[in-house]
C-alpha cells in the first residue's frame, strides 16, 4: 500500500516539475511565436498587394510598413486587408486569404486583388502539404507570378477565371502553366481559387451596392 | 545488471558498432521524413541529440528512485517535456525550418532511439555514462542522417545547404525527395555498412 501511494506521490512531483518548466519555456517564447506568425503573414499580405515588390525587408521594417500602408477590416465575415498607397488615402487594392482542398491535404493562400477587384495583383500560397518537388512548387515564384494581371469576372457556365493548362500550352493570357508531374495539385488549386475569387467578388459586390 | 563499460567504449557503441540506425534499425521514420534538405537534417539532429542526451540524464538521476512498475510513465513524461522544450525553441527562432519539420519534431517522442537508450542504459547506469551514451547514439543518429542527406539534396533539388552544386543542365531526381529516394539511400548504406564494416566479432560474410 505504502508503496502504491509512494508511486503517486512520485508520479505527480515529476510531472508537476516537468509540466513547469515546460510552461515557463512556453512563456518566455510566447510573445516571439507570435511576433514570427504574425511577420510572416504580413509579409505575406504586403507581398501579395505588390507594396514590397522585389525587396525582402527586415522582420521589423515589415511590420512598420504593414502599420502605415495597411488596414485590416472585416466584411461578409471574413478578413480583408485594405492596402493603401504611399503616404496616401487612395486605396491599391485589396487581400483575402483563400483555401480549399489540395491533392493531399488543405491549402492556404493569399491573393491580392486591385482597387476595383477587376484584376490580381498578386497571389501566395503559404500552407499546404502536396508532394515537395512536384505539388509544392505550387509556392515558387514562376507559377505565382503567373497570376499577376489576370482579368477578374463572376464565373459562368464554361468561364472560368484562369485555367491550369499543361506547361507551355497556354494561349489565352488566362491561360496558366500548370505544374508538370502534379496534375492532382494543379486541378485542385484550380477548382478552388476560382470558386474562391468568384465568392470575393459577389461579395465585393454586395458590399459596393450598400456603400 | 550488465558489466560496466568505459567512456570511450560507450562512445564507439553509440556511434559505430550499435549504431541506432545502421546496426539495430531504430529511429527509421525520421530518416527518411527529414533528409531532403540538408538544413532541415541538421536542425532535426541538433533536437535529438538534445533530447536524447537529456533525456538519459535525467532518467539516470532519478534511477533510483523511481518506482519500477511506474518508470515508462515517467520516462515518456522527461522526453515529452524536452521535446516540447525543442519544438518551442525551434518555433521561436527557426520559424521557417519548423514549418518544414512539421510534425516530426513532436514525433521525437515516439522515437524508439530515445526510449530504447533510456530503458537499456539510462536507467542501470549512473548519470555521466548515460549522458554520455545518449550523446553518443544521438551523433550516431545524426551521422547517418547526415550522410542520407548529402546524397538527397544534391540529386533531389541540384543544391547543397541552398547552393546550386549541379551543374546547370541536371534533372533532379523527383524520387530523391520524396520517401522512397530515402528507403533506397538507407537501404544502400546499410548494405553497404554491413557488408564492408561488419561488426567486431560478426563474420564478414563472402559473396
Amino acid at each position: 500500500m505504502k508503496k502504491r501511494l509512494f508511486s503517486v506521490v512520485y508520479m505527480f512531483l515529476i510531472t508537476l516539475f516537468f509540466t513547469s518548466m515546460v510552461s515557463a519555456v512556453k512563456l518566455l517564447s510566447e510573445e516571439r511565436i507570435q511576433v514570427n506568425e504574425k511577420v510572416k503573414l504580413q509579409r505575406i499580405v504586403l507581398n501579395v498587394l505588390g507594396i514590397l515588390g522585389e525587396e525582402a525587408p527586415s522582420d521589423a521594417e515589415v511590420l512598420g510598413i504593414f502599420d502605415q500602408r495597411v488596414k485590416t477590416i472585416s466584411a461578409q465575415e471574413r478578413t480583408v486587408y485594405v492596402g493603401y498607397a504611399e503616404g496616401g488615402r487612395t486605396v491599391l487594392g485589396y487581400a483575402f486569404p483563400v483555401g480549399g482542398p489540395g491533392f493531399w491535404g488543405p491549402i492556404s493562400g493569399m491573393v491580392g486583388v486591385d482597387s476595383g477587384a477587376t484584376r490580381i495583383l498578386g497571389i501566395a500560397f503559404y500552407r499546404h502539404s502536396e508532394t515537395p518537388g512536384l505539388g509544392a512548387r505550387i509556392s515558387e515564384p514562376w507559377f505565382t507570378k503567373q497570376f499577376e494581371g489576370v482579368k477578374l469576372f463572376p464565373i459562368e457556365e464554361d468561364r472560368k477565371i484562369f485555367y491550369l493548362k499543361p506547361e507551355g500550352t497556354g494561349r489565352a493570357p488566362n491561360e496558366l502553366d500548370g505544374v508538370t508531374g502534379a496534375t492532382g495539385t494543379s486541378r485542385a488549386v484550380e477548382a478552388f481559387l476560382n470558386r474562391e475569387l468568384d465568392r470575393f467578388l459577389a461579395d465585393f459586390r454586395t458590399s459596393l451596392e450598400k456603400g | 545488471m550488465p558489466k560496466p563499460i568505459g567512456n570511450a567504449q560507450i562512445i564507439v557503441n553509440g556511434l559505430w558498432n550499435d549504431n541506432p540506425v545502421l546496426r539495430q534499425v531504430l529511429g527509421i521514420c525520421s530518416t527518411l521524413a527529414v533528409t531532403n534538405l540538408l538544413v532541415n537534417t541538421l536542425v532535426m539532429n541538433a533536437g535529438l541529440i538534445f533530447t536524447l542526451s537529456m533525456s538519459c540524464l535525467t532518467v539516470s538521476l532519478l534511477r533510483r528512485y523511481t518506482p519500477m512498475r511506474i518508470r515508462m510513465m515517467a520516462q515518456t513524461l522527461i522526453i515529452a517535456s524536452y521535446v516540447i522544450v525543442v519544438d518551442i525553441t525551434i518555433r521561436a527562432f527557426l520559424p521557417d525550418i519548423s514549418e518544414a519539420l512539421g510534425a516530426y519534431v513532436g514525433l521525437i517522442i515516439t522515437n524508439c532511439i530515445v526510449m530504447g537508450r533510456c530503458e537499456a542504459f539510462a536507467r542501470n547506469n549512473p548519470p555521466w555514462p548515460s549522458f554520455l551514451d545518449g550523446l553518443a547514439v544521438g551523433f550516431g543518429y545524426a551521422l547517418v542522417l547526415l550522410t542520407i542527406a548529402m546524397v538527397r539534396e544534391p540529386l533531389g533539388f541540384g543544391t547543397l545547404l541552398g547552393y546550386r552544386i549541379m551543374p546547370e543542365g541536371f534533372t533532379p531526381w523527383t524520387i530523391m525527395i520524396m520517401a522512397p529516394g530515402a528507403f533506397f539511400t538507407l537501404g544502400v548504406f546499410a548494405w553497404f555498412i554491413k557488408a564492408y564494416f561488419p561488426k567486431t566479432g560478426e563474420e564478414k560474410k563472402e559473396g
